[in-house]
């Protein structure tokens, strides 16, 4: 099996168990499973990795209830909500945004432990 | 450097899980709010509406509900415990948050959600009393009837089988995820303090606050003159008598307010001024009326309602039809009770408006030196009773609030004069139950028989039945006082304390009049003759305008249809226009202006320039009128608060050739011959008219432009329907609308946000019942019952009221089956 291959299972596999976690009520587990990947991987693959599963996370749910709903009148209403009328645009780039950051920002610190630890754990 | 980027990833995370989990500012908590799957997303799945079988806690067996196109909701239940069940469980699937809403302002709760911006609001209702009164009304003695206590039990069991239902699938209105937080349980009570908000915003009143401020700085002639007890004005009572002979209205002396209770009349005024719209009555406007089955054109008696409250969406109303054994109604409810409020069963129907008597007074305390915890009552000292509260306060600590309580009421200042308030709204009550009563009464005899138990707010009940007979019966409590002046704060000594009601036989009330009409408009029901103080004309009844009109069209002479009562609804003659325009135009010099007022309708239509005209003109009048005398006097009332009696009286004085003059008087009269005495002793009239009038075509010019046909009245008066959560975006509006103040299609204020809520027309000849209003069934502003029915409702349409049966059948009808 090809490293492409096994980063590719690995990528659908957490994205999986993210939006399990979604679904629970658990948005942080794209932090969790950042950090996780940050400590594993090094720096650029986890912070790529993590953009991708973090985004895919995310995203899918709101494509799905697209698919099924039609998410234009709840997106016009959250932007009103927000105090952005006719914008439907904002709460869908801020819940991406809100997916892609919790996801970079757990392999950043994951990433940055694997750096400041590693070299104690060496010696 | 490891360490630094070590530093920054910690700060990062630390930042982002922080809004995340917190919040920061106005944001709420991001993670959970914009969880795609479980946060206000979810409002994308609440919004579809389908085929649905739930197993709910509680119900005994199953409940069929059909939802038709609308949204309305058409409960068919086995027993009458599931049928209120179910009324509480699609009040809680549609219209949680706003329930949770109506609750917390009530129970003086909005700051725990909403942070210190509401704890102004919150301090007010606990020291009201609002919560106080529910908790006795449920577990005082005798308590609720048995039939209200299983209406509610049921109620409750439904609105939280919802709220677990919602809480286990994340399917919460996006408001709770958007705020943080999650619903209570509800509680009986809650449904108790719901029926107070409604029984607040309607009837608790500042009146007497305003009337001491006007008495001080006006001077009692003046206060008495301006703002007298019966109306100066032409007015149109339903009910003329005969009354009892009994007791009589003695004339009472001209007030006299000392300084200390000027301070706390204005410490009160003032804080009660600086609440939220809506906390305390303003005045109302409503109309209901009546026609008999021997004037209408089918034969069978008609009824219109349309109740004017503050337009919101999503709406205080919730439509649906209730069947179950001992239930077959249909009509709207108020999202947190259980019972219809307004509709018809299979004989009777029903409607209301305020009636607008005063049940707020207020009692000024004399209190011991030596121990200030005491005050006299009937030659003894009290101490005052204590009740107190904890008010949590998101973002900031929890407050302890300790309200007083005498005799009368709760102390609602203690500045200048300890300053007490007695309210109707405050005695535990059984409404609820005689809601359900009116509910299942089938002719005249038991809708009033239900009524009898009816205390606040004070309402003018219409009924129209299948046999073609009509009624009203202004029902509610009628306080008594032993002494003083009612209209001002009174001494608190016991001598004018509230000593009983007016009998329930001799409030407000007609059956199958002679005439075969009945009408109300928040009017004074009563003439001069009424043996009892009611109210004053100022700020409890209406001016009648509205009153005056409806009297007029239906008093017409030709037989009356369906159709009739919708375009009565929707007119928008100006009655206090068709006075005063003739009387104007005497004096006007010809101009375009006039030529447009003399050709006028007295409609308040969009493209009416005449209307503005009008408009413009009889602000200006009233504020030349008064401003002389606010300025020379120091009042310390908005004058522009006092304009309905300020402009009842310059009404009658200018009916009568006269007008009012400023302080320094109106200056030499002119020697007239005797023959000419009439015309001279216009000319001070003739003369404010002139100023007005040049003022008025001034002022529309600079600010509309030269030419008076382009001075519509669509370009000064809109209306908004506002989201209930002050969420503007959420909003319908500002539109161009018609009407005023003063039409039967009420449209106060610049923009206004207050007019028909609901507005019903019944026909029992022809089996015609319709309904229409301003919102949706949804608070969930994604969802297609949002605000579906507002475009029907502002161009004067109406939807049938169909029953279960029929719903099931119609086009675009979704069936939920409720199981146990």
């Amino acid at each position: 099996m090809t490293a492409g291959r096994i980063l590719a299972i690995a990528l659908i596999a957490v994205s999986v168990i993210g939006a399990i976690g979604l679904f629970v009520g658990a948005w942080w587990i794209v932090f969790v499973i950042g950090l996780a990947v940050g400590i594993a991987l090094p720096a650029r693959g986890a912070i790529i990795f993590s953009a991708l599963f973090s985004l895919a996370v995310y995203v899918e749910p709101l494509l799905r209830d697209h698919l099924i709903y039609g998410l234009g009148p709840t997106a016009t209403s959250l932007a009103a909500i927000m105090g952005y009328p006719h914008q439907p645009a904002i709460p869908i780039v801020l819940t991406c945004a809100l997916g892609l950051l919790l996801g970079l920002a757990g392999a950043w610190l994951g990433s940055a432990s694997r750096a400041f630890f590693q070299p104690a754990i060496t010696r | 450097m490891r360490l630094a980027n070590f530093a920054a990833a910690i700060v990062f995370s630390v930042a982002i899980l922080y809004v995340s989990f917190v919040g920061a500012g106005p944001l709420p908590a991001l993670g959970p709010a914009f969880n795609p799957a479980t946060g206000a997303w979810t409002m994308a799945f609440d919004a579809s509406i389908g085929r649905e079988t739930q197993h709910l806690a509680g119900l005994q067996k199953t409940v069929r509900i059909t939802l038709d196109g609308d949204g309305t909701a058409h409960i068919v239940a086995q027993t009458d415990h599931d049928l209120f069940l179910a009324v509480g469980y699609v009040h809680a699937r549609f219209r949680l948050f706003q329930m949770d809403l109506l609750r917390r302002q009530g129970e003086g709760r909005l700051s725990e959600v909403v942070g210190r911006k509401a704890l102004d609001s919150d301090r007010f209702e606990l020291q009201l009393g609002l919560l106080r009164t529910a908790e006795q009304e449920w577990n005082g003695q005798p308590g609720p009837s048995d039939r209200a206590r299983m209406a509610i039990l049921a109620y409750t069991q439904g609105v939280n089988d919802r709220i677990a239902q919602a809480e286990f699938l994340h399917q919460l209105p996006a408001m709770f995820t958007l705020l943080g937080y999650q619903p209570k349980p509800w509680t009986p009570i809650d449904s108790l303090v719901v029926k107070g908000d409604m029984t607040q915003t309607l009837n608790f009143t500042d009146t007497p606050l305003v009337m001491a401020l006007l008495a001080k700085s006006l001077g009692p002639d003046l206060a008495s003159k301006w703002f007298p007890v019966l109306p100066p004005n032409p007015q149109s009572p339903y009910d003329p008598g005969p009354y009892p002979a009994q007791p009589t209205v003695a004339p009472l002396p001209a007030p006299q307010i000392g300084s200390a209770e000027a301070v706390a009349a204005a410490d009160a005024y003032q804080r009660l001024a600086s609440l939220p719209a809506g906390l305390v009555a303003t005045g109302g406007a409503s109309n209901n009326w009546a026609v008999s089955g021997t004037r209408s054109s089918s034969g069978g008696a008609l009824l219109a309602g349309d109740p004017h409250l503050h337009l919101t969406l999503p709406a205080i109303w919730y439509q649906l039809t209730l069947d179950s054994p001992g239930y077959h109604v249909a009509g709207v409810s108020i999202p947190g009770t259980p019972a219809v409020l307004i509709g018809h069963n299979q004989h009777i129907a029903w409607s209301l408006t305020d009636a607008q008597n005063q049940q707020t007074f207020y009692y000024s305390e004399v209190e011991n030196a030596a121990h200030p915890n005491q005050y006299q009552w009937n030659g003894s000292w009290r101490r005052y009773d204590t009740a107190s509260y904890d008010i949590p306060v998101r973002g900031g600590r929890t407050e302890r609030l300790t309200v007083k309580l005498s005799i009368h009421g709760p102390v609602i200042t203690e500045r200048g004069q300890t300053t007490t308030v007695w309210w109707a709204g405050n005695i535990p009550s059984q409404d609820l139950d005689v809601l359900l009563g009116m509910d299942q009464a089938g002719d005249w005899q038991q809708f009033r028989d239900a009524l009898r138990d009816w205390h606040s707010p004070t309402h003018n009940f219409v009924y129209a039945d299948d046999k073609g007979n009509i009624g009203m019966i202004s029902a509610g409590y009628y306080p008594h006082v032993k002494g003083g002046q009612p209209w001002l704060p009174m001494p608190g000594a016991g001598e004018d304390d509230v000593d009983g009601t007016v009998p329930y036989d001799d409030i407000p009330q007609v059956y199958n009049p002679p005439d075969g009409i009945i009408w109300s408009a928040n009017q004074r029901q009563v003439t001069a003759d009424y043996p009892w103080y009611i109210g004053t004309a100022s700020n409890f009844f209406d001016p009648g305008y509205r009153a005056n009109e409806i009297h007029r069209t239906l008093s017409q002479g030709a037989k009356l249809s369906a159709a009739d009562m919708m375009a009565l609804q929707t007119d928008t003659r100006d009655f206090l226009a068709s006075e005063m325009v003739p009387i104007l135009l005497t004096v006007m010099p010809a101009s375009p202006a006039r030529d447009l007022l003399a050709t006028w309708d007295y409609r308040m239509e969009i493209d009416s320039p005449a209307a503005t005209i009008w408009w413009t003109f009889w602000q200006t009048s009233i504020a030349q009128a008064f401003d002389p005398w606010w300025k020379a006097r120091a009042v310390p009332v908005d004058r522009s608060e006092m304009n309905d009696s300020l402009g009842q009286y310059l009404e009658s004085v200018m009916l009568a050739g006269s007008t009012v003059c400023p302080p320094e008087g109106c200056g030499p009269m002119p020697t007239c011959p005797p023959k000419n005495a009439q015309e001279c002793n216009r000319i001070p009239l003739n003369a404010a008219l002139d100023k007005a009038v040049r003022s008025t075509l001034d002022t529309l010019t600079k600010t509309l432009g030269a030419d008076p046909k382009t001075w519509t009245w669509g370009r000064v008066h809109q209306r908004t329907l506002q989201n209930l959560a002050q969420i503007t975006g959420l909003d319908y509006g500002p539109r161009p609308d018609r009407g005023d103040a003063n039409t039967p299609l009420a449209a106060p204020d610049f923009p206004s946000s207050h007019g028909p809520s609901w507005r019903m027309v019944v026909d029992w000849g022809s089996g015609t019942f319709m309904g229409i209003y301003p919102g949706g069934q949804s608070e969930n502003p994604a969802s297609q019952w949002y605000g579906d029915r507002v475009d029907m409702w502002w161009n004067g349409k109406y939807a049938p009221m169909l029953t279960a049966d029929q719903a099931a059948s119609a086009p675009g009808a979704t069936t939920w089956r409720l199981q146990p």
